[in-house]
C-alpha cells in the first residue's frame, strides 16, 4: 500500500489531470523526490530553497507539517498527503497588507 | 505640503438627509471638510453637487438602492445585504458591526464618484452626474465573500454560527484583558504555542483555523488555545509573544485612541496625507491626461495605473479605479500572485482573487532585482498613478519610492496604501486585525454587541481601499487643477478614523455621546422563519403598523413576530415607510432580493458591480 497525494486543481495540468496520486517515501521530502521524477516541475511549484513555499500548504492525514518535522515529517503506507495552495488571503508575502 | 487639498471647491448638500441616509450625509460633510472642500446646503436640491473653483459642477444621487424606493437604514442593510451574516460567522447569530460602516463607505464612494466627474469634466468631458446607492457599496463590501459563495468549482459555505464565537479571536488572558495576535508566519505561532505547552498537532490545527481569518471570516481554533491563554496573565503573553515574534495588540477604546498624541491630527487631516509641491508651472499636460471627446463614458478613461500591491486593501484600490475606467496594469511576481491559487476557483483562477482584480492587465516582475526595476520604472514612466501596498521601507529599499520615481516624471502621482500612515504608529504590522485592535474599531464592534470585539470581517481593509481609492482619484483632480503632480498616502488606521470620526470628534472635543431617542427601536427578531431586523425612529408609529395597541411591550412584540415569516413583515412594514429587511444568512440568496438586482451581474460568480453610474 502506498502514499495517496491529493493534488490541487492548479497544479493538476502537471499531473495530466490527475486528482490523486500513489507515491512512495519514508518521508514527505521522499515522496515529492518520487513525484517530481514522474511529474516534472511539480517540485518547483511546491518548494523554494528546500522548504515548502509560503503559499503551499501540506497535510499528512490533516496534520499540518510545518507543525510536524516539516520536509522530514514520515509517511507510512495507507498515509494521505493533501496539498493545499495558499488557504486564504491571511498568508501574506512580505508584510504586504 | 497642502493641508486641505481641494479649497475652492464647494459641496452643495441637501438640508436635510434623505430617511437613512442621515449617517452617509454626516461622513460626507467631514470629508469633504477634511479635504478642504465648502460645505453649502440647499432647500431645494436632493442631489449633492460639487462647485469647481474655475466653474463647472458635478451632481452625485444619493440612494438606498439602485432602482428602488424602499425603505431602510444602516442597520436594516447591513442585514439585508449580508453584512450581518459575514460578520456573524464569528459573532453568532448575526448581528450588526454596531458602527456606521456602510453610511461611511458609501459616503467615501459618493465623495470618489464626484470627484472622478469633475476631474472628467476638466479633462473634456461633459457635465457630469453620478448616481450611488449604499447597496451597491455594501455589494463591493461584500464582493469578495459573495464571489467564494458563489464559485462554480467548490463554493463555501458559510453561514452564521459556522463556528463557535468562543473558539476564535479576538483572545482573553487570566487578568481579563482582550487582546489580538498577528503573524503572517507559521514559524513564530508555532513557538508562540510551544511556550505555552500547546501541542504542535493543537497549534497546526489553530494556524489553519487562524489563516482562515481574511478570507472567510473565520477563524476555528481548538479549545486547547484560548484555554492555554486564560491561564496566563496578559504581562506574560506579551513577553512569550515577544519572544517568539508574535505581535500583540490589547484591544484599546476608542477612548483610549483619542488619548494617543497623533489622534487628533489624523481626524482634523482626514484619511488621506496628500504631499504636493507648489505649483510653480503650468498645468501638466499628460499624455493621457487630455482627451477632448473621449467615446468612453468613465471618467477616468485614458488614464493610466500601475499597482504592486497583494491582497485586500490595494487591490480593492485598484480595482475600484479600474471601475471609474482608468488602465490597471497590475505587477506580479514571476509565477503569478499565490493568491490566484485560492480556492474556491472560478476556471483557474481563484473566484476572491478575480473580483478584486478582473478588470486589471498583468505583467509578471521580479521587482526585486535590477532589471525588474527598470521593468518598473518604464511601466511607470507613462503612468499617472503608481499605487502600491508594500510593507514600510520596502519602497526605499527597492528604489521604487516616491522621489525616485518622481524625479523624472513629475506628473505622477504616487500613492501608498499602507497600515499606520507616515505618522508611524505603532511598531505591530499593519493587518486589518491588528489595526482594528488599535484604533478602537475592535473594542467599538464589541461594545455595541455587548461581546468581545472586533469582526473577522476585514472591515479596515475595505474601507482602507476605498479611502485608498479616493485619495488617488482626489491627488488626480488637483493634479488637474494645479499643474504638479503629488503624493498620497492613505491607511487602515486612517481608514478607522474615518469610520469612528464622529465618536472621535466628541471624544476629542468633549462633547457628550448621542444617546439614541426614546422612541427609537433597533433590533433584530426572531420570526416564523428568518431573522427580520427593523430600525424604526418611532415605536408608535411601528405598533400602528403592525396593528398592536400602543401599550404594547417589548416581550409582546417579539412574540407577536413570531407569528409570520420575516419576508411577510419586511413586506408589510417597508409598505407603511418603516426601514425593516430579512437578515439574509446565505449570500447565494442576495442575487434574488429585486432591490439588488442592479448591483449584481451573474456571472461565473456572482459578481458586484461597479457602484458608480455615470450619466
Amino acid at each position: 500500500m502506498s502514499i495517496s497525494v491529493e493534488i490541487p486543481t492548479l497544479l493538476r495540468p502537471l499531473t495530466g489531470g490527475l486528482k490523486r496520486l500513489d507515491a512512495d517515501g519514508a518521508t514527505v521530502y521522499e515522496v515529492l523526490q518520487q513525484l517530481e521524477q514522474r511529474y516534472p516541475g511539480l517540485q518547483d511549484r511546491l518548494l523554494k530553497d528546500g522548504a515548502v513555499r509560503r503559499f503551499m500548504n501540506l497535510y499528512v492525514n490533516d496534520e499540518d507539517i510545518r507543525f510536524a518535522q516539516e520536509l522530514a515529517t514520515p509517511v507510512s503506507a495507507g498515509d494521505c498527503l493533501t496539498i493545499l495552495p495558499a488557504v486564504a488571503g491571511g498568508a501574506a508575502g512580505e508584510g504586504a497588507r | 505640503m497642502t493641508a486641505r487639498l481641494l479649497e475652492g471647491c464647494v459641496l452643495c448638500a441637501p438640508a436635510t438627509a434623505a430617511p437613512g441616509l442621515a449617517e452617509a450625509h454626516q461622513s460626507l460633510r467631514y470629508q469633504a471638510w477634511a479635504l478642504g472642500i465648502g460645505w453649502q446646503e440647499a432647500a431645494t436640491d436632493p442631489d449633492y453637487v460639487l462647485r469647481l473653483p474655475q466653474g463647472g459642477q458635478v451632481q452625485c444621487e444619493l440612494t438606498l438602492w439602485p432602482d428602488h424606493k424602499a425603505p431602510g437604514s444602516e442597520f436594516t442593510l447591513q442585514a439585508a445585504t449580508g453584512l450581518m451574516s459575514i460578520h456573524g460567522r464569528a459573532r453568532h447569530p448575526a448581528q450588526a458591526l454596531g458602527l456606521p460602516y456602510l453610511s461611511c463607505l458609501t459616503a467615501a464612494l459618493a465623495l470618489q464618484g464626484l470627484l472622478a466627474a469633475a476631474l472628467d469634466q476638466l479633462r473634456g468631458g461633459q457635465p457630469g452626474r453620478v448616481s450611488l446607492s449604499m447597496a451597491a457599496a455594501a455589494m463591493l463590501a461584500v464582493g469578495q465573500y459573495l464571489a467564494g459563495a458563489t464559485a462554480p468549482e467548490a463554493p463555501e459555505q458559510l453561514l452564521p454560527g459556522a463556528c463557535p464565537t468562543a473558539l476564535q479571536p479576538p483572545f482573553c488572558s487570566a487578568d481579563g484583558i482582550w487582546f489580538e495576535l498577528e503573524t503572517l508566519e507559521a514559524g513564530p505561532w508555532r513557538a508562540f504555542w510551544q511556550a505555552l505547552g500547546v501541542t504542535a498537532a493543537d497549534a497546526g490545527k489553530g494556524w489553519n483555523g487562524f489563516l482562515q481569518r481574511y478570507a472567510k471570516a473565520i477563524a476555528p481554533l481548538p479549545a486547547a488555545l484560548p484555554a492555554a491563554l486564560a491561564q496566563r496573565t496578559f504581562d506574560e503573553i506579551v513577553t512569550l509573544a515577544a519572544e517568539s515574534g508574535l505581535a500583540v495588540c490589547r484591544l484599546r477604546s476608542l477612548e483610549d485612541r483619542a488619548r494617543d498624541a497623533d489622534a487628533r491630527a489624523l481626524w482634523q487631516q482626514g484619511p488621506w496625507h496628500f504631499t504636493f509641491a507648489a505649483p510653480t508651472q503650468a498645468p501638466v499636460a499628460r499624455s493621457g491626461g487630455l482627451e477632448v471627446g473621449r467615446i468612453s463614458r468613465l471618467p477616468l478613461a485614458g488614464l493610466q495605473l500601475v499597482e504592486s500591491c497583494r491582497r485586500i486593501q490595494g487591490p480593492l484600490a485598484g480595482h475600484l479605479l479600474a471601475c471609474l475606467g482608468a488602465e490597471v496594469t497590475r505587477i506580479e511576481p514571476p509565477g503569478g500572485d499565490p493568491l490566484r491559487a485560492m480556492p474556491p476557483l472560478s476556471g483557474e483562477v481563484s473566484a476572491r482573487f478575480d473580483a478584486l482584480n478582473r478588470l486589471k492587465r498583468v505583467t509578471e516582475i521580479d521587482i526585486r532585482t535590477a532589471e525588474g526595476r527598470q521593468q518598473v520604472y518604464q511601466l511607470t514612466r507613462l503612468a499617472d498613478v503608481f499605487l502600491h501596498n508594500w510593507a514600510p521601507g520596502k519602497a526605499e529599499a527597492l528604489r521604487l519610492d516616491a522621489a525616485t520615481l518622481r524625479a523624472d516624471h513629475p506628473a505622477l502621482i504616487y500613492a501608498y496604501a499602507g497600515g499606520w500612515g507616515p505618522q508611524h504608529g505603532p511598531d505591530l504590522p499593519g493587518t486589518d486585525f491588528m489595526a482594528q485592535a488599535w484604533s478602537g474599531v475592535a473594542e467599538a464592534i464589541g461594545r455595541a454587541a455587548g461581546v468581545a470585539g472586533g469582526s473577522l470581517f476585514t472591515v479596515l481593509d475595505v474601507l482602507g481601499g476605498v479611502v485608498a481609492a479616493q485619495g488617488v482619484v482626489a491627488a488626480l483632480l488637483q493634479r488637474q487643477l494645479a499643474g504638479a503632480g503629488g503624493q498620497v498616502e492613505t491607511s487602515l488606521l486612517g481608514a478607522a478614523s474615518l469610520l469612528c470620526a464622529d465618536s472621535l470628534s466628541r471624544l476629542l472635543t468633549g462633547m457628550p455621546a448621542v444617546t439614541p431617542a426614546a422612541n427609537a427601536l433597533q433590533a433584530v427578531f426572531s420570526t416564523r422563519q428568518g431573522r427580520l431586523a427593523i430600525d424604526c425612529p418611532d415605536r408608535p408609529h411601528l405598533l400602528r403598523a403592525l396593528q398592536l395597541p400602543a401599550d404594547t411591550t417589548p416581550t409582546q412584540l417579539a412574540d407577536h413576530l413570531l407569528g409570520q415569516s420575516a419576508e411577510v413583515w419586511q413586506a408589510q412594514l417597508q409598505a407603511a415607510g418603516i426601514a425593516a429587511s430579512r437578515v439574509v444568512e446565505d449570500l447565494c440568496d442576495l442575487p434574488h432580493d429585486p432591490r439588488l438586482h442592479a448591483c449584481l451581474t451573474l456571472a461565473a460568480y456572482v459578481e458586484a458591480n461597479s457602484p458608480w453610474r455615470f450619466q
